[in-house]
């Protein structure tokens, strides 16, 4: 198959989304969405890495991440290899330079990696680099820094619910609310590039403790004007367009950041009351695995009407097609 | 390295070289003619001198007192593969110094007079002086006093665990009883509470690296307890590895109350700050992490201003295996001992930040006053522990190059300006 891109796709490694211009997400998004046709045919399969293979370096242990990028990758017609943190050699005393090397000696062109930590996606890409091999490296989510393709697919499922007509600044005029432990969320992160970039503003809501003051000053002076810091839920749902949720973890409690989940559910959760602050058609995302009746209350997260959690997960497979394909054909 | 050690008893005469003497603040081009390892004399032009002189042509490098850090790491005994005494006195006479403190934080750590004998076994002509710090608490662990008095008595150079003492009250305790031992005492000053798992400082980069923060008042909040602690005691304190502006008005501050406190930073903290780790280099992954612009901004003019007394090297080796891992599991430290001269000279004196008197002071004269040791120096009639610069040299940081048997540092492969080119040491 060909895919009609408006840029020639020209990095090598996608490791963070605070380095992506426009016309970069206007490219994914289309070829997201020429791999979403794809999908929807009988044969969803194309032969555009055919003969390439793809490693799934999965040194913190994920089911969803890695089957997806597993599913993209074989619909692209490559070979798939997954190594999985709890099976690693990493505790005999290999590096993670060790390890990237194994999968590059059996021929691996792509590896999407995730670690626990930041930056170790970074660190192999520039020892990739500095080999002079020509591995690209996909960021699958490191520590509390980025989550590329979470991002970009939650991305893909508002240019799809919106049905735009070009991805160009589609979400101009439109109110996201990003709810939850802002602070540890590599997801949040990403997000805040993504959706601003397209054009949406952007209001975070937490408690001091997950929400720090320096927030307001991550995104470059220009963008600046979208993004608005709350602590406290109301302002930031009050006529919003989209609600994003995210996970909160068990261990904030021992970490003094939070007196308990009950009171985090009460003064953050997303309930039906809240949601109706926001715009009669408001739609919610959640990067999942969710708590449920703690970020989000239960009925409202299986409420068709309301959640694209589902449309989420299916935009994953397109998205990562279309992240592996563009960074796979790339000269 | 050509050094003039091999032969102590060889006259030398160093013709036009740039002598630096921080002790006199003097600054001068002259000859200087060496004798049976003493200055004999330093003039513009020396023609009269014995027949079996060897003349060096010297013009274009600095002959200076040798250089003094106020503590690093040995990996011997413990962690040879990470270095030994003897790459380490290599690695030190190879970067220029002729004193190195040792903290104790070997294994075993060097708290009993009995551990202090092993470490005078290594000792010899070649090696640069190792001051030995030794354990102020068990184990360094911070939970009981060390046997201090006998500890002093042994020959360490001071006492210091190299890492924060949480316990106030044993602190008030170990001051008071070191006073009559007229011994310095070294403190690093963290709160770990409030720092936590952080392995940046906490701020706007942080956030978006997405490495744990780490607030600068973990560093400021121990710093003024100490101080308050120092002060109604009355016990002379140093403290290390300053690495906030902060901390620097707060030393500022207690000096001006006369409080008896001296002050190092390292020379890391001069050279780099945060926005030198979005590269997650874990070579980078040092303790106290990297302040910000402002911060770095303020220990240059703290060592200029004399605030900050004392640049430190802060030498951590290790190998390999050790630091190629995720940045924030990686041990933090960096070696430094072969590389801080060239890159303090090429940041700060090239540029006319500091004078190269300044830096040799804050490397050499003011080390040893922290150590309550009296200044090297270049002077006539001084026995020569010094060292010849030259600033011009460029060389390749690489394993083959290195003396230190760990490459832990950013520089790695990079090219440096500046090398030693020989060493003399007095007999001692």
């Amino acid at each position: 198959m060909t895919t009609e891109t408006t840029t020639a796709w020209t990095k090598p490694h996608i490791l963070s989304l605070e380095t992506f211009a426009a016309p970069e997400y206007e490219t994914l998004l289309e070829t997201a969405d020429s791999f979403r046709e794809v999908l929807s045919r009988r044969t969803k399969k194309v032969p555009a890495l055919q003969g390439q293979v793809v490693a799934n370096l999965f040194f913190e242990p994920s089911t969803r991440t890695r089957s997806s990028f597993e599913l993209a990758a074989k619909r692209l017609s490559a070979d798939t290899l997954n190594f999985s943190g709890s099976s690693s050699s990493l505790a005999k005393g290999e590096t993670i330079f060790d390890t990237a090397k194994t999968y590059m000696a059996m021929g691996a062109n792509i590896m999407v990696i995730r670690h626990r930590q930041a930056g170790v996606p970074h660190t192999i890409a520039a020892e990739m680099d500095r080999l002079q091999t020509d591995v690209r490296i996909l960021n699958a989510g490191d520590g509390q820094h980025e989550h590329p393709s979470q991002a970009l697919l939650d991305l893909f499922t508002l240019y799809q619910w919106l049905s735009s007509s070009s991805p160009h600044q589609f979400l101009a005029g439109k109110k996201v609310a990003l709810v939850g432990d802002i602070l540890h969320s590599r997801v949040a992160r990403s997000n805040l590039y993504s959706l601003t970039a397209m054009g949406a503003t952007v209001h975070l809501a937490a408690p001091p403790t997950l929400l720090p003051k320096a927030f307001q000053g991550l995104l470059p002076e220009s963008y600046q004007d979208q993004l608005i810091c709350h602590w406290e839920i109301e302002p930031a749902l009050a006529e919003a367009d989209f609600i994003m949720t995210l996970r909160l973890q068990k261990e904030r409690m021992s970490d003094h950041l939070l007196p308990s989940l009950r009171e985090y559910h009460q003064r953050f959760g997303i309930t039906r009351d809240r949601a109706r602050l926001a715009k009669d058609h408001v739609k919610i995302l959640h990067p999942g695995p969710v708590n449920r009746g703690v970020e989000i209350s239960s009925d409202l997260m299986d409420d068709p009407e309301c959640s694209l959690i589902s449309q989420q997960v299916a935009s994953g497979v397109a998205v990562r097609m279309a992240l592996l394909y563009l960074i796979g054909t790339s000269s | 390295m050509d050094s003039g050690d091999q032969n102590p008893r060889l006259t030398q005469l160093l013709q036009q070289v740039r002598v630096l003497d921080p002790v006199s603040e003097t600054e001068q081009i002259a000859d200087v003619l060496i004798e049976n390892n003493q200055i004999r004399e330093i003039a513009p032009h020396i023609s009269d001198y014995p027949p079996h002189t060897q003349i060096k042509e010297t013009q274009g490098l600095i002959f200076a007192p040798g250089l003094v850090d106020l503590y690093s790491h040995s990996g011997e005994p413990g962690f040879e593969d990470r270095e030994t005494l003897v790459s380490l006195g290599k690695a030190a006479l190879a970067g220029g110094f002729t004193r190195v403190g040792i903290l104790p934080d070997t294994e075993p750590p060097l708290d009993t007079p009995s551990d202090l004998q092993w470490f005078k076994t290594v000792a010899s002509p070649e090696t640069p002086q190792f001051y030995l710090w030794g354990c102020l608490t068990l184990g360094g662990k911070g939970d009981s006093m060390t046997e201090l008095g006998e500890l002093a008595q042994a020959g360490i150079i001071g006492f210091s665990d190299g890492v924060p003492l949480a316990d106030l009250g044993l602190l008030r305790r170990v001051l008071e009883y070191v006073q009559p031992l007229e011994k310095p005492v070294a403190l690093s000053v963290h709160d770990r509470a409030l720092g936590r798992h952080g392995v940046m400082r906490e701020g706007k980069l942080s956030l978006r690296t997405g490495l744990p923060g780490e607030p600068a008042c973990a560093e400021t909040s121990a710093l003024a307890a100490i101080l308050e602690v120092a002060a109604c005691t009355e016990t002379p304190v140093h403290i290390m590895r300053v690495s906030t502006a902060r901390s620097v008005a707060l030393i500022a501050d207690a000096k001006a109350r006369g409080v008896p406190v001296t002050a190092s930073t390292t020379w890391m903290h001069l050279l780099l700050n945060t926005t030198a780790m979005t590269t997650y280099n874990p070579n980078l992954n040092i303790h106290p992490p990297l302040g910000d612009r402002a911060d770095q901004r303020a220990l240059i003019e703290g060592v200029k201003s004399g605030v900050i007394d004392a640049i430190a090297v802060d030498h951590t080796p290790y190998t390999y295996e050790e630091k190629t891992v995720a940045f924030a599991e990686a041990p933090p430290g960096v070696i430094g001992l072969e590389l801080a001269l060239p890159l303090l000279w090429q940041t700060f004196v090239e540029t006319g930040e500091w004078t190269a008197l300044e830096l040799w002071n804050a490397l050499s004269a003011s080390p040893q006053r922290c150590l309550q040791q009296p200044p090297l120096r270049c002077a006539i009639g001084e026995p020569t522990e010094a060292i010849l610069f030259d600033p011009k040299t460029a060389w390749t940081v690489s394993q083959n190059h290195l003396k230190s048997l760990s490459a832990n540092t950013p520089w790695f492969g990079k090219q440096l300006t500046g090398q030693v080119v020989a060493t003399f040491l007095n007999d001692r």
